[in-house]
């Protein structure tokens, strides 16, 4: 697995096949869902990262407490599933669903082995000239997006008071 | 600042319910989850203790459609409004662009409320967010009680001035979309990037 060259999706979709996990995802601090690979079918996206988030920073708080500056680790074993969280970076978060508590060891050597190259793939997509290369993003025209979000807006909240 | 996804092509904001314990912050979200359709609401996560208090946090995510070439999307979150739960309040505020600030108008509540209020402007302060710059809806809720505390009292109490406020029996479903209405759209007028 190589670093900036790929984008984010890319390094955890070679995570799950490296690992044979079900899931990875990268979830920011705030409780977004940046990036994410494996099978999702099973699973609802967004309240899986509102929740990780919620849960990590729950933790955080924890460790605070006990006079450690973070818990860097989070480790959820079930029956027959399993989630290994670790940090990224200060403000993101990398989750993987398992199967085969065995495969743990694994699991938290390439956790740690592709978090440098995540940082490095996000640290560079943050830099706005890579970003739009690698993108070929259009920029969004703020005015025509606020007109249309605010109509959107008034549609869905239409008042039935 | 709301999430941008570029490669996805994804836009999300934080709304965050934010006030004293029991004002109906839950109430409001249930509610507008229940009023709004079913292909534009995601799933109702919430995480409660025995007694319904909310425990951590609920949540919904809300799709608000295809703009510009972006999914956009509204993260609506509450926080717990019991006294010990500080912690989780300020961690939920991080990353917010806008907060629905609902008060308790029972008579007796007026000091709950303008102490969590306060609370609120704290730990925005400690994100580096001023609140007056920052899009909040000041709900005045439980409207239905005997005695309701006046609008206007906590406009002058807290010195309001610009902010929106509006009136809400939650419960019944009265108010909760027009306030999150208003607040939704000064969060898209305060977005740039």
């Amino acid at each position: 697995m190589s670093g900036t060259e790929k984008l984010p999706k890319e390094i955890l979709g070679d995570l799950v096949v490296s690992t044979g996990s079900l899931t990875a995802m990268l979830v920011s601090k705030e409780g977004h869902l940046l990036a994410e690979a494996g099978d999702i079918s099973y699973l609802n996206s967004a309240t899986m990262a509102a929740l990780t988030a919620g849960m990590f920073s729950a933790t955080q708080e924890v460790a605070r407490i006990v006079g450690e500056p973070q818990f860097s680790v989070m480790l959820q074993q079930g029956e027959k599933r399993h989630i290994h969280i670790s940090l990224v970076t200060g403000s993101v978060l990398l989750l993987i669903v398992f199967e085969g508590f065995s495969k743990v060891g694994m699991i938290r050597h390439y956790a740690k082995k592709v978090s440098i190259f995540l940082a490095e793939s996000l640290a560079y997509l943050d830099k706005p000239v890579q970003r739009s290369q690698v993108e070929k993003k259009e920029e969004i025209a703020i005015p025509t997006f606020k007109e249309y979000a605010l109509n959107l807006i008034d549609q869905i909240f239409e008042s039935d008071d | 600042m709301p999430h941008i996804n570029y490669l996805d092509k994804e836009i999300a904001f934080k709304i965050v319910y934010y006030g004293p314990a029991l004002s109906g912050k839950t109430t409001n979200l249930v509610k507008v989850f229940n009023k709004l359709n079913e292909d534009v609401r995601g799933e109702l996560l919430t995480l409660s203790t025995a007694q319904e208090r909310t425990l951590f946090f609920d949540f919904f995510p809300m799709d608000l459609g295809q703009i510009e070439g972006y999914a956009v999307r509204f993260n609506l979150y509450t926080v717990p409004g019991q006294i010990y739960y500080e912690a989780s309040r300020k961690l939920i505020l991080d990353g917010a662009d806008g907060v629905i600030f609902v008060a308790d108008s029972q008579n007796d509540r007026i000091d709950d409320n303008v102490d969590s209020f306060r609370l609120m402007c704290d730990n925005l302060a400690s994100y580096k967010i001023q609140w007056r710059e920052f899009p909040i809806v000041f709900q005045y809720n439980k409207r239905d009680c005997i005695s309701p505390t006046p609008v206007g009292t906590f406009e002058k109490q807290l010195d309001l001035e610009e902010i929106p406020v509006t009136e809400a029996v939650a419960i019944r479903g009265t108010g909760v979309l027009e306030t999150i209405r208003i607040l939704s759209k000064n969060v898209i007028r305060q977005f740039q990037i």
